[in-house]
């Protein structure tokens, strides 16, 4: 079933092209929006959830066009990307009130608003005014009057932002809870393990336009295709650095100052012998491991290039 | 060949003396808002009155049968006098956002937490709007007085009313330095610069109609000292030695327009803060 | 909730919005500086009053209260207060939700967007009317009796007259720069320009431009004496005032409704086809 359907979408503003020539179907299920910043994310999620009209082409959403159709909105639930709120009111009253545009009754309005703020964590809160709330809260009360009124398709613009990684753990837990329960979600975010760790099926999004979409496995597959390379900083480089030489996937390796930095066309398997090596303590202690490859960027920059 | 080290350096050149931050806030704000089309509109826009006393003056010094619409020093008075609904509109345009948007950005927390007091951030801002009110006021009357003694070719209308250099300045301070600390004052207030906009406006039309009111109903012009407008009319007849057109003794004109000023500074200094708490 | 819900019908929208914004709007910042501003003239009025009391002697004006209470409900209600309380709260309507980014939540509910622009309506026209209807009777109250030529119980059917032309002339002005403000890009500037420049002006010129003002409307509603202009009039002006017909005060109420009607639905139209993008 697919929940969202674009055809030939584009959207500028002025001179500047917001999304182009974007024709995408996205399934049920949680789908993760990928792109850095300035990508065109928030412009698609604003064309996804109505508050933009398309350019060009169409939007349509659980099979009808969204623009001027507000009776959708009882089968869509979003949480914008921007912290704002009417900041005098409670997150109960705030939530609440929302759900009442919903057409609910003051006491069902009064009993989803809990029901939501209970599936946050937000309970004990909800009776502080949203200008003393702290930024993990205040993100938390968006995503309740996004899913207050139980909507089928959930639509979350960089929910993770701002928050510490305890809550963000929580958070992505819950949005996997939501979409065991049968609700479609659609997450935007520039951070790559944060949707790996929600879902397996992305699209990816880059100058207004849709670089890949399917599988991350498959994405993460196209990157091991692509040299992948591992800085790890340890304290007897030469001698590192002469064990990993004998790892047939190291395809090349250099030393820097208290570094080995290595390209390796196998990094899973490079890091596992790694780890070995490491564990033994023969080669003396290895301090810090990281891959400057192993972020959104190298992947659109791979996929651009390819 | 010598390697030259391209990481960050610290800078090693001289450093102004503490104390003159303000001047980057000033300047930084003028570029803006000159910058914007509309707003720079407005400004040549102010203009205009001088354009045509210019005429005025070419005239009277060039043609003998217009000699009766040669200036007087009165003639500076009323330029200053018509220039103030340029006054009114750049303070509204120029004014209005000028702390309103740092509050809005949450700008004041980065500004304060540089080494700027916020004295100085509050001199940048009032700077930036004297700045501006001064080059509707003071300049173009100065340059009139220039017009008029390149066109008539003689000093002796300054020999006569040297006084009109300090009676033009003074006046033109007051105004904008009234004018310019109440917008800052009420910028300070809000975070929307359409509401600080709306909130002057309110101030200055409604102390004209309760003017007005207190006028007809008491046949006098003992309360003119209401309208901000009024007293600044007041205290530039009393500077330019024209019978005062109220009946409200400038001195009581001026005490009004000081306790404005002084109301502005203790908003200020509530208001200009790098954190707000919420309670 | 059902997926398959009705949508709730705009009156209800519309409620649901009102009942939002009203404290929003009535417990802000604005709203409490705007009422004590709307003091002022209750502060004017205390001074005749206290004269009054002092020495009731110096007033030989049996009706001067009353007099003064007619030139303030002209000079600063009429004139001023209610064309700039609809400029302030009506063109914050839309504008405000979207400074400050909460439209978002607005336009992502089951609920038309007209009722979004109906709902504040409501909320502005009840905050309108608690700050300056008590005001207007205030007053009145002190007012009247100064003087001593007449009562308050003699002149009360003028004071619900003027509250009603009051209450009606602030529904005009909200709905007028509720337009305004769901219109035009800079709103502030159009209603300032509309208040201070195409009233005043329009209001004395002959002709059917003038229909085009609420002023016009207003005016004839007002049962009290036109003050005198302040430093008189320009002949020109004087010999046309004697030219203008002013409408009766129904046709002043069917004009005033005729403008809500339009405005509000104009605003309502505005409002849904416009695409609002916020600033980042």
């Amino acid at each position: 079933m697919t929940v969202i359907a674009a055809e030939h979408l584009s959207k500028w503003y002025g001179q500047v092209i917001g999304i182009n020539d974007v024709s995408v179907q996205v399934p049920a299920g949680v789908t993760g929006l990928l792109g850095p910043n300035g990508a065109g994310k928030s412009t698609f999620m604003k064309l996804v959830t109505g508050q933009l009209k398309p350019s060009q082409g169409t939007i349509r959403i659980l099979g009808e066009p969204i623009w001027g159709n507000p009776a959708l909105y009882f089968r869509i639930g979003f949480c914008p990307e921007q912290d704002a709120f009417y900041e005098r009111m409670t997150g109960r009253e705030w939530v609440r009130a929302l759900v009442r545009l919903h057409g609910a009754t003051e006491s069902d309005a009064a009993s989803l608003a809990d029901r939501a703020l209970e599936a946050v964590d937000l309970m004990p809160a909800g009776d502080k005014k949203i200008g003393a709330y702290s930024k993990g809260m205040r993100q938390r009360v968006k995503m309740a009057q996004a899913i207050a009124h139980d909507p089928e398709l959930i639509i979350l613009d960089e929910p993770l932002s701002g928050m510490d990684p305890i809550l963000r753990r929580k958070s992505i837990r819950m949005i996997r809870d939501w979409a065991r329960q049968g609700k479609s979600i659609l997450v935007s975010s520039h951070v790559l393990h944060e949707i790996e760790a929600m879902t397996s099926n992305i699209l990816l999004i880059n100058q207004g336009r849709i670089l890949a979409e399917g599988d991350v496995h498959h994405i993460r597959d196209l990157i091991d295709e692509h040299p992948h390379t591992v800085h790890i900083r340890a304290d007897h480089t030469r001698e590192l650095a002469r064990e990993l030489l004998a790892f047939d996937d190291v395809r090349s390796l250099r030393l820097e100052e208290e570094a080995v930095v290595v390209e390796t066309t196998r990094p899973d398997a490079f890091y596992a012998r790694l780890t070995e090596l490491a564990a033994s303590g023969s080669l003396g202690d290895i301090t810090e491991v990281t891959s400057p490859d192993d972020n959104l960027q190298a992947v659109f920059q791979y996929l651009v290039k390819s | 060949m010598p390697i030259h080290d391209q990481s960050y350096r610290r800078y090693t050149g001289e450093r102004r003396p503490a104390g003159q931050a303000w001047t980057v806030i000033a300047r930084t704000g003028l570029r803006l808002l000159l910058r914007r089309r509309g707003f720079f509109a407005l400004m040549l826009a102010s203009w205009l009155p001088f354009v045509v006393r210019s005429v005025q003056i070419y005239a009277s010094a060039n043609m003998p049968q217009l000699a009766f619409i040669a200036p007087t020093a009165e003639t500076f008075r009323q330029f200053l006098d018509q220039q103030s609904i340029f006054v009114f509109f750049v303070t509204v345009f120029g004014g209005a956002g000028l702390i309103a948007n740092d509050r809005r950005a949450n700008a004041l927390q980065l500004y304060l937490s540089k080494p700027l007091t916020r004295a100085e951030y509050v001199w940048g801002k009032l700077a930036v709007l004297m700045s501006l009110l001064l080059m509707v006021t003071w300049v173009p009357a100065m340059a009139l007085l220039l017009v008029q003694l390149a066109f008539s070719g003689s000093f002796a209308f300054l020999a006569a009313n040297a006084w009109l250099v300090p009676a033009i300045t003074v006046l033109s301070v007051i105004q904008a330095g009234t004018v310019a600390a109440a917008m800052l004052a009420l910028s300070s207030l809000s975070n929307s610069s359409r509401f600080v906009g709306l909130m002057y406006a309110f101030l200055i039309f409604f102390t004209d109609a309760l003017y007005g009111v207190l006028r007809v109903a008491t046949r006098t012009t003992a309360a003119s000292w209401i309208s901000i407008g009024n007293d600044i009319q007041q205290i530039g007849d009393a500077i330019f030695r024209l019978p005062p057109r109220y009946e409200t003794p400038w001195p009581i004109s001026l005490s009004v327009l000081v306790a404005l000023v002084a109301a502005a500074a203790v908003v200020l200094e509530r208001r200009v803060r790098g954190v707000e708490v919420v309670a | 909730m059902n997926t398959s819900s009705r949508q709730p019908s705009t009156a209800f929208s519309a409620a649901r919005i009102f009942e939002l914004s009203l404290p929003q709007m009535l417990w802000s910042r604005r709203s409490i500086l705007l009422a004590l501003l709307v003091c002022g003239p209750m502060a004017l009025a205390t001074v005749p009053r206290g004269a009054w009391i002092i020495r009731p002697s110096q007033f030989t004006d049996a009706t001067v209260g009353f007099d003064i209470y007619g030139l303030m409900i002209w000079l600063l209600y009429v004139r001023f207060i209610v064309p700039v309380l609809g400029v302030f709260y009506g063109t914050s309507m839309i504008a405000d939700e979207v400074e400050d980014k909460t439209i978002t939540y607005l336009f992502t509910r089951p609920i038309q967007r007209r009722a979004v622009i109906l709902g504040k309506y409501a909320a502005y026209l009840v905050c309108t009317l608690l700050l300056v209807l008590p005001s207007a009777m205030i007053v009145f109250f002190l007012l009247v009796p100064v003087g001593g030529g007449t009562s308050i119980g003699v002149q009360f059917p003028v004071l619900i007259r003027d509250l009603g032309a009051l209450a009606i002339g602030l529904a005009a002005y909200g709905a007028v720069f509720a337009y305004v403000g769901a219109r035009v890009r800079r709103p502030l500037l159009a209603g300032l320009a509309f208040v201070f420049g195409w009233e005043p002006a329009m209001v004395v010129i002959p002709g059917y431009l003038k229909r085009l003002s609420v002023a016009y409307y207003l005016q004839a509603l007002i049962p009290h004496a036109r003050p005198p202009d302040d430093a008189g009039p320009p002949l020109i002006v004087v010999a046309l005032r004697g030219l203008l017909e002013e409408p009766s005060a129904l046709g002043a109420v069917v004009g005033l409704a005729v403008i809500i009607g339009l405005c509000l639905w104009a605003a309502g139209r505005a409002v849904e086809q416009r695409e609002y993008v916020l600033e980042q």
